[in-house]
């Protein structure tokens, strides 16, 4: 029988632990490729390479990514080894009120960035 | 040969302990199994279960040298000794060797272990052809005897809600059965946090199977039917058994 309370499928979770595994492998070869060929020389040419629109929206899909890797992670070691169902909500919840505050943060810090 | 066998009885110890034995193997001894008798007839005490004597009923399963395997299959000049022997892990003990399979058989009966077709029957047989037929091969062969599920971590962590290893190669065998009906309501209902995708891919169970089947393919098989990235509806490999050391 499914269990009830748990409202994502598993099939869900598996396709994000995959995709977003996909984008991260892609994502950093494509980064320590770029750093190779064209080393940052300055933090103005730092500054200049992280605020094309491109490279933001890599950055934060790179970090939606992350997050959601993370999150499929944790929940599984949580739903393995948090036995009390109320303790494993809590958990759940810990965790989820982290990673969101991890990306707010990244949100407002890509979004500082002057153009 | 030097045993040291696990031995509980609720009704009289008040926790489990192991026993020592040392044996003169006698020349018809080949197997386990055979010296476990012999022990028995010397300590009517020891409690296990045994059937077939020839690895197909799936009785005798025990935890042999940290392994977990058939006795009546598994070879005596191939175990280092002392020969430690132990219940099945995981599943909670009635009594010396014997465990309680009531969670192991509901997890087997929660998978629908029978054809679903609802089509009016034909006039003789419901026909398959050879190469419907050797669908099965690798997932068929499962003996139930609980030596893989009893070895799996996540099936230690969540036995109520992991189908397990035994009851997932199970229902792939019926989700390529060309005779039965009812594959996207075997697909949907694995389609759960937990009853198919706590499978991490440890391979304990293709490991200790003593029938050499790989329960660990048939899962990564219906996740891909699942998520439509694969339709690899074939037999299953095997492999020669590995029999404790």
């Amino acid at each position: 029988m499914r269990t009830p309370d748990i409202r994502s499928t598993g099939l869900a979770a598996w396709w994000v632990q995959r995709l977003s595994a996909a984008y991260m492998l892609v994502f950093v070869i494509f980064l320590l490729t770029t750093f190779a060929i064209d080393p940052v020389q300055s933090y103005a040419q730092w500054l200049g390479w992280v605020g094309r629109p491109g490279t933001r929206m890599a950055l934060a899909t790179f970090f939606a990514a992350l997050l959601s890797h993370m999150w499929v992670g944790l929940r599984d070691v949580l739903l393995d080894y948090a036995k009390p169902p109320a303790l494993q909500r809590l958990l759940l919840a810990t965790v989820g009120a982290g990673l969101l505050a991890i990306a707010i943060s990244v949100v407002w810090i890509l979004a500082s960035i002057p153009r | 040969m030097k045993f040291s066998i696990f031995r509980f009885d609720p009704e009289h110890d008040a926790k489990p302990y192991m026993q020592d034995f040392e044996m003169e193997l006698l020349p018809t001894e080949h197997m386990l199994l055979d010296v476990i008798l012999r022990l028995k007839q010397q300590d009517p005490t020891l409690t296990l279960r045994k059937s077939c004597r020839e690895g197909v009923c799936g009785s005798d399963a025990m935890n042999i040298n940290g392994r977990n395997g058939l006795a009546c299959i598994t070879r005596l000049r191939d175990l280092i000794e002392p020969v430690v022997i132990r219940p099945l892990p995981g599943f909670p003990i009635i009594r010396d060797l014997v465990v309680d399979m009531t969670q192991f058989y509901k997890q087997y009966h929660s998978i629908t272990p029978y054809l679903i077709n609802a089509e009016p029957l034909p006039e003789k047989e419901l026909l398959q052809s050879p190469g419907e037929r050797d669908r099965l091969n690798g997932s068929y062969e499962c003996i139930l005897c609980a030596c893989c599920s009893s070895q799996c971590p996540s099936y230690w962590w969540n036995p109520d809600k992991f189908v397990g290893p035994a009851g997932l190669i199970q229902a792939y065998r019926f989700i390529v059965d060309s005779r039965d009906r009812a594959t996207n309501e075997r697909l949907d209902d694995l389609n759960d946090a937990y009853r198919l995708f706590r499978c991490r891919t440890i391979m304990n169970c293709a490991e200790v199977c003593p029938k050499g089947l790989e329960p660990v393919y048939a899962i990564e098989r219906i996740r891909l039917k699942m998520s439509g990235a694969g339709d690899k509806d074939g037999a299953l490999d095997t492999h020669p058994p590995l029999s404790p050391r």
